[in-house]
């Protein structure tokens, strides 16, 4: 769907996701900047202290999410290449669950597009999140994501 | 005529199960299955408001039309990031 830019990155995996070298990739001498976004794993939630989170996700639909977020953002804003990486499994404490970088001639744009990057895959991307604590583990809240309206339409004639 | 059905997170738990074969009549749409899997599952009507469907891995209205061999997922509000 979005072959026109094979330096993309968009993946879903299960090792730690190497920061640098994402960031090092998306950069070309074209551009005047990389903004990264780095999700870590907080040692806190709602008032009580945190163990290591575990993230599971509808790998397929997520990556099929992943690479719209990315093909909107090279529609929409100048700019060069994007890595959005997500992990899975359990993550420890300090850890990184998401990894975005987005390569731009100008700041403006690569900030911007980052921006609408990680915001619409915390609202569209099919992945959850379970966070443990000492006494037991509860599902993060979510966001539930827009779907498109029922249309009268849709439904086959009934009489 | 049969659909997959597959279940994230805390549905996932609940049931034990990630995905289950289900059979619909011709014609069925989204909301028909959901009723379907229901019986078998009771614990899920709780959780409707709060789900949104996918047929083939896009998000889809409740009253989307079916087909043979569709792969639909119930899913609860996402927590990536």
């Amino acid at each position: 769907m979005t072959a026109s830019h094979p330096e993309d990155r968009i993946e879903i995996t299960r090792n730690r996701i190497p920061n640098a070298e994402i960031a090092a990739q998306v950069r070309t001498d074209e551009d005047g900047a990389v903004a990264s976004f780095d999700g870590c794993v907080r040692n806190h939630s709602h008032g009580r202290a945190t163990l290591y989170l575990e993230y599971e996700a509808y790998e397929e639909m997520a990556l099929v999410k992943m690479r719209e977020i990315a093909a909107h953002i090279h529609a929409n804003y100048p700019i060069r290449r994007v890595a959005i990486l997500h992990r899975l499994g359990r993550l420890e404490i300090g850890e990184t669950s998401v990894f975005i970088a987005v390569s731009a001639a100008h700041r403006a744009a690569a900030f911007d597009a980052c921006r609408y990057a990680i915001d619409t895959l915390k609202k569209t991307v099919p992945i959850w999140k379970k966070e443990f604590f000492a006494d037991g583990a509860v599902w993060a809240d979510g966001e539930l994501p827009p779907v498109p309206a029922e249309t009268p339409a849709a439904k086959p004639a009934s009489n | 005529m049969t659909v997959k059905v597959l279940y994230f997170g805390r549905l996932k738990e609940l049931f034990g199960a990630a995905e289950e074969v289900v059979e619909v009549r011709e014609g069925a749409v989204i909301e028909d299955l959901f009723s379907r899997c229901s019986v078998a599952r009771p614990e899920l009507r709780k959780f409707r408001a709060s789900l949104v469907a996918a047929r083939n891995q896009e998000f889809a209205a409740w009253n989307t039309p079916l087909c043979a061999g569709d792969e639909v997922g119930f899913l609860p509000p996402v927590s990536g990031g």
